[in-house]
């Protein structure tokens, strides 16, 4: 059992390394949709401090998987997108950061930790400053189009959400009556 | 002469000088990521209870109801995504865990690891444990309150007339509830 804990934590460790490298935005997105389709409908289903009706929660609670469904295809596709857009300008050299530019001129300028995990290798720790440089920059850029997609991701889920909580209601009425 | 409008923003101090705090800084970038994501939902939640109100394909009945639980949501969720993700984001705490779980494990880049796990703990912390698991719990009795207190029909069950406001009513009362 100690082993496949230890191999567990070696494989999450691993994938600590790579999300750090990779930016948040994608990951946040994921997060947030297991989030919101698995567990919040079952807190709504089984709050023990509502005394709301249980049709009403079922109506409540059979939004949040739909809603998170749209939203993350949604979202997939348009940071796939964008992250595709600016990786390819920044290969073309269009977009240019100016403490890396700085940074390319003078080594001390990058940080510490930087130089420290690239062994005071100046290349790698440049090309480590610029790589993480962009991934933030995407991901912030992620966070403005992930926020706008919410307009057409509701309003798209407003029209889907209420035929799918029909129908399972009335499924679960209908059962219930026979 | 062409203007590439993202290469002004990369040029620019204020971007620069933060994302170069994300890089040196985990905590601070593991605080953002909460920051970030408490806006999207704000925003988020804002927009959902406007559009529920006016959604006529969700039962005049159970609008309510849903609506006041998206609002709720979005202010039980700021207050608790800051609270829970700015604590799991502290140093202390994350040293604590991270020596639990990792401290035999090998690293090809050490630094790296400990700001993913910085970040990672801070959204499961606010994402998972705030927003889908505390958020509900404290949020629905809340909808409940409010939307008793604002959609009066609710407090006569027996009665066989609806009193359903539009937005501009509501916006209305809730500015009278605030006065």
């Amino acid at each position: 059992m100690k082993v496949i804990n230890t191999n567990l934590n070696q494989h999450i460790a691993t994938s600590l390394e790579k999300f750090s490298q990779k930016g948040g935005e994608k990951v946040s997105n994921y997060v947030n949709a297991a989030g919101k389709a698995v567990i919040a409908p079952l807190v709504i289903m089984h709050n023990p401090f509502t005394k709301e009706n249980e049709e009403n929660r079922k109506w409540a609670s059979i939004k949040q998987p739909v809603e998170a469904v749209i939203t993350l295809a949604m979202q997939l596709v348009s940071l796939g997108l964008l992250y595709k857009g600016i990786d390819s300008l920044i290969k073309k050299g269009k977009i240019n950061f100016k403490y890396v530019e700085n940074a390319a001129k003078d080594i001390s300028k990058i940080p510490e930790k930087i130089l420290k995990a690239c062994n005071y290798d100046k290349e790698k720790a440049l090309e480590m400053y610029k790589s993480q440089y962009n991934e933030i920059f995407k991901d912030r850029l992620g966070a403005v189009v992930t926020t706008i997609t919410y307009l057409p991701v509701l309003a798209l889920s407003n029209k889907i959400y209420p035929k799918i909580a029909e129908k399972i209601v009335n499924k679960n009425e209908n059962k219930s009556a026979q | 002469m062409k203007i590439n409008p993202l290469n002004k923003l990369a040029q620019s101090e204020m971007l620069n000088k933060h994302i170069n705090k994300v890089i040196k800084d985990d905590m601070f970038g593991a605080k953002t990521l909460v920051a970030l994501n408490v806006t999207k939902d704000v925003f988020a939640y804002a927009i959902r209870f406007k559009t529920t109100m006016q959604n006529e394909k969700i039962p005049e009945e159970k609008r309510p109801f849903v609506a006041s639980m998206d609002l709720m949501s979005g202010v039980v969720t700021a207050i608790m995504q800051i609270g829970v993700g700015f604590s799991l984001a502290n140093p202390k705490i994350q040293n604590k865990i991270w020596d639990k779980f990792f401290k035999n494990c090998n690293f090809q880049d050490i630094v790296s690891a400990k700001k993913g796990f910085s970040q990672i703990m801070a959204l499961i912390g606010s994402t998972v444990l705030a927003e889908r698991i505390l958020v509900p719990l404290i949020a629905t009795p809340f909808a409940e309150k409010f939307e008793k207190k604002f959609f009066p029909h609710k407090n006569n069950q027996n009665s066989n007339e609806f009193k359903f406001i539009s937005i501009e009513e509501f916006n209305k009362d809730i500015k009278d509830y605030s006065k």
